[in-house]
């Protein structure tokens, strides 16, 4: 049994857990003390002071950050004296920062203007010649900016680099002042994971290369969804406004991550590539989006010839109408899944070795199906569906339907393929935790797997095929699949 | 009463015939704990400017673990400091014979003295008596076949202030950016290289082989009151004769001043003094007469001890350009990491300066005091206090002075 301090928080009593501080004690119980170096994943740094807290029998006030609750505290969050102190700092803190508010594009997510708001609003006894400048907009990497005179040296950028992706790029170069943020010599801010510095500087120092100037944040809306670009499935936040995704970021979560990479976060641009297909082409013909061209392709293969392979790039909803259209429709047996990569994190942190979103959801179909694993065989087959990069492993000499986001010279119809930004879809991770893509823009130039597959059925002439999601996510419980999931 | 420069001893060979390395020998017969006990009787608190009670500090090392470290603060760069040097100089075997005894006492078999990277010649000084020690078994492997092993580094600063303070020191030795940590875990706990670490100033140090030899409660006898013991004062400034000084705390000022200071020079007047180095409150002539140098006089007189650099002001020193300098000093010394000492001191540093050039505005001298408390005690170490305590000092003592510059010209720096 561990020890639970009880302490009192402007005024009422709490049970802590033992060595949290008093922060996290607040934030546990909905108190909000404002903090700009503190960062729930990397170490204590202290040093912007924002968090300072009145304790009572104590001189001086404390940083809440850094203070480990003990029994019988008495801890004063809003006090005369801590608003003063929060208003003075945020006063230090704007001493040297620019006026660049109007042209800054953290305006609108930026501490610096939220606390000025709530806990500043003085008026400023400093005059511009009295400023210290700094560097201004330099590129540090290929998705970084960094303009040093927002900086408020919070250090969360150099602690994430020691800590978090262990390169340790960045230091605080000079002091006092005229400190400032740098990039040790001949190196570049180009680890796996640099995106996530612009997320965590709480300020507009640090700003996103892709994303900069393109929306100002008060227009975009968030959908909550998952990454697809590979099996560890981080859970994230999909920023988008007219139809138009502009952003990913974290949805911080204990399961699965507190950040993103960065390949994970560009995965949105494959959308909006110059190669993105709005339209079926079969053998290098253009068709619209007539399906029944689709079918004319393929009417005259004899099912028994035709093999269709699940697809770990494909969702469990997609993946089952595939095998319900092969075993119920085509009444064939070849139905397959891939050999799969090996999953596990090798840089510990995020990145799996797995570049496929849902291998751990088709083995389980596979499993609970009892499905064939590859063999390499396609090669006896003369059309394979499948999406189209599981295709170009297994149908490198035969016709098929392959389903693509972009377009391709392969030898077949390619289906234009809805995003899963644009489709609802299941996806299993490594850990199994079954997680659902969300719609966040519209596209009507694409199809879902399940769209084709159902109606390819209608044209074979079955009427057994399923008819919506719904009876999908009612074959996926009548066969125990998702008993497996998380 | 002397005992730090009592007797002078550059080499061992003197020091040994003046009465040294005997109080080694006494403490490897006592135990660790009695040792602690002594120190604690004598009432000596630490010189480096904090006043901290020693033999308490010590009784924070867990006796049982490994890897403990002892440390000697010998960073000495307050302006108006410099009586760890003197020391070293005149007396460079007292230092060891004091780290060795500590060393013993919290059970650290590795010791580092930290040293202002401009005191070369004291650096090389201390590696002479280092070798000197080893060669006599006063240091290295089993010392004096007592059993306890004891090295000594000395590591050399590179001119950064802040290293003076005790964890942004431990950093510099890791061979990191000196910046003060964040406490707790303190030092005794999670020191240097992760192990439980006292440091120390020079002169607390050099002060433990007397008391060894003549016991905490002789040591406490000496002084006044809850100051035991004595003093090193540096005196720089227009007096007679400045220099080092080991007076008996409790001392009062005027005696001093007058008997050994020997006043003020021909044709200078007192003004003001600073009694403990540059970041305590300054003093008026008038409070400086009726102060005793100790820790509780000169805290009731609002100042403090600190590291006993004391400085003596003229008359005809203006008080703004001595302030200004001052601000320059800790604007340019700030390591930055806290908000309010990296924007503030450099905040009131230009303040400063606009005023000495005689282009303040009459809200100035307000806004500097303002700015001076609001980074009052919300910093991770006392550097940002260290200016705002003689900011709003020197500006509530001599606004007289700062209104000159306001309003036209300066009598004094006729700026
Ligand atoms: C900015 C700053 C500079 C300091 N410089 C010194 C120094 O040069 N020498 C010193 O002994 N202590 C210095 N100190 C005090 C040390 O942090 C520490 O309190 C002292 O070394 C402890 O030794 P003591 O207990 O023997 O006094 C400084 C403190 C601060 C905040
Ligand atoms: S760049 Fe941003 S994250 Fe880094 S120290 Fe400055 S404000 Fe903090
Ligand atoms: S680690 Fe994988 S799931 Fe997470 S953001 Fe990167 S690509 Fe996406
Ligand atoms: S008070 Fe100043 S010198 Fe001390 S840690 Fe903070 S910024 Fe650094
Ligand atoms: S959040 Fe506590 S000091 Fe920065």
């Amino acid at each position: 049994m561990s020890f639970m301090p009880k302490i009192k928080i402007d005024g009422k009593e709490y049970i802590a857990k033992e060595n949290e501080t008093i922060l996290q004690c607040a934030q546990r119980n909905g108190i909000y003390i404002p903090r700009y170096c503190y960062h729930p994943s990397l170490s204590i740094a202290g040093n912007c002071r924002m968090c300072l807290v009145e304790i009572e029998k104590m001189p001086k006030l404390q940083t809440a950050c850094s203070t480990i609750v003990a029994e019988g505290m008495n801890v004063f969050t809003s006090s005369e004296k801590v608003k003063k102190a929060r208003k003075d700092v945020l006063e230090f803190l704007l001493k040297n920062h620019p006026i660049d508010c109007p042209i800054c594009d953290q305006a609108g997510e930026c501490y610096l203007q939220d606390y000025y708001m709530d806990y500043g609003l003085r008026k400023s006894r400093v005059s511009l010649n009295e400023k210290v400048r700094r560097g201004k907009r330099r590129q540090l990497g290929d998705y970084l900016i960094l303009d040093n005179e927002r900086c408020i040296l919070c250090t969360r950028c150099v602690r994430f680099c020691e800590e978090v992706t262990k390169t340790s790029e960045l230091f605080v170069a000079n002091r006092g002042d005229h400190s400032f943020i740098d990039i040790k010599p001949e190196t570049s801010l180009n680890n796996p994971y640099s995106l996530n510095i612009a997320d965590i500087c709480p300020v507009g120092a640090f700003t996103s290369a892709d994303f900069r100037f393109r929306q100002r944040v008060w227009f975009l809306k968030t959908t909550e969804s998952i990454c697809l670009g590979c099996a560890t499935g981080c859970r994230i936040k999909v920023q988008h406004n007219d139809n138009t995704v502009y952003r990913i970021l974290p949805l911080p979560n204990e399961e699965t991550n507190t950040w993103l990479c960065d390949f994970g976060r560009m995965t949105y641009k494959e959308m909006y590539s110059e190669d993105r297909l709005n339209h079926i082409t079969i053998e290098s013909q253009e068709f619209g989006l007539d399906l029944d061209k689709v079918f004319d392709y393929i009417k005259e293969v004899k099912p028994q010839e035709i093999a269709v392979f699940l697809s770990p790039n494909l969702s469990i909803e997609d993946n089952i109408a595939l095998y319900y259209f092969a075993s119920n429709v085509l009444k064939t047996e070849n139905i397959f899944i891939p050999s799969l990569p090996e999953r596990k994190i090798e840089d510990g942190i995020l990145k799996n070795s797995d570049p496929y979103p849902n291998s751990t959801g088709i083995e389980i179909i596979a499993n609970k199906l009892k499905l064939k694993k590859d063999e390499k065989t396609s090669e006896k087959f003369a059309l394979v569906i499948s999406s189209l990069e599981i295709a170009k492993t297994y149908a490198r000499d035969s016709k098929g339907i392959f389903f693509s986001l972009t377009k391709s010279d392969m030898n077949g119809a390619i289906v234009p393929m809805k995003s899963y930004f644009e489709n609802e879809g299941t996806f299993v991770n490594w850990q199994k935790y079954a997680r659902k893509t969300t719609v966040s823009v519209v596209n009507e130039k694409a199809f879902s797997v399940f769209d084709v597959m159902k109606r390819l059925a209608v044209l074979f002439g079955s009427n057994s095929f399923f008819s919506s999601l719904k009876d999908i996510e009612k074959f996926i419980s009548s066969n125990g699949i998702d008993k497996e999931f998380k | 009463m002397k005992i730090l420069l009592d007797k002078i001893s550059f080499d061992i060979e003197t020091y040994i015939r003046n009465g040294g390395y005997l109080a080694i020998k006494k403490a490897f017969s006592m135990k660790p704990a009695e040792i602690i006990e002594e120190v604690k009787t004598s009432n000596l608190r630490g010189r480096g400017g904090a006043g901290f009670p020693t033999g308490l500090k010590w009784s924070f090392i867990p006796a049982d673990k490994k890897n403990k470290y002892l440390v000697c603060n010998s960073d000495e760069s307050e302006p108006g400091t410099f009586k760890d040097r003197e020391l070293i100089n005149k007396n460079p075997h007292s230092l060891l014979e004091g780290m060795i005894i500590a060393a013993y006492a919290i059970g650290a078999n590795e010791g580092y003295i930290y040293i202002r990277g401009e005191f070369a010649k004291e650096a090389r000084i201390l590696e002479k008596a280092i070798y000197e020690a080893k060669k006599k078994w006063f240091l290295g492997e089993n010392i004096l076949k007592s059993g306890f092993s004891f090295n000594i580094k000395v590591v050399r600063g590179a001119g950064a202030y802040i290293c003076g303070e005790e964890t942004a020191l431990l950093e510099s030795i890791e061979g990191k950016k000196g910046q003060p940590r964040l406490k707790p875990p303190f030092p005794a706990i999670v020191g240097l290289y992760g192990g439980p670490t006292v440091i120390n100033n020079v002169e607390t140090l050099a002060t433990v082989p007397w008391i060894i030899l003549n016991g905490g409660k002789a040591y406490s006898a000496i002084g006044k009151g809850k100051s035991s013991g004595t003093k090193l004062f540096s005196v720089s400034g227009p007096v007679k004769k400045p220099g080092v000084y080991e007076i008996e705390l409790g001392t009062p000022f005027k005696d001093f001043f007058e008997n050994q200071l020997g006043g003020m020079k021909e044709g200078e007047r007192l003004k003001a003094v600073i009694p403990g180095g540059s970041s305590v409150p300054v003093l008026t002539a008038e409070e400086a007469m009726k102060v005793t140098l100790d820790y509780e006089s000169l805290q009731s007189a609002g100042t403090m001890l600190g590291s006993g650099g004391m400085i003596i002001i003229p008359e005809r020193q203006c008080m703004v350009e001595a302030l200004w300098i001052l601000a320059r000093f800790y604007h340019h010394e700030s390591c930055g990491q806290c908000t309010p000492c990296r924007e503030g001191t450099g905040w009131i540093e230009g303040i400063l300066k606009r005023i000495l050039q005689g282009k303040g505005k009459r809200e100035d001298l307000n806004n500097a005091k303002e700015i001076a408390q609001n980074m009052m005690g919300k910093t991770i170490c006392p550097l940002a206090d260290a200016l705002a305590m003689p900011v709003i000092s020197y500006i509530n003592k001599f606004e007289k002075e700062f209104v000159y510059h306001l309003e036209g010209k300066c009598p004094l720096c006729q700026k």
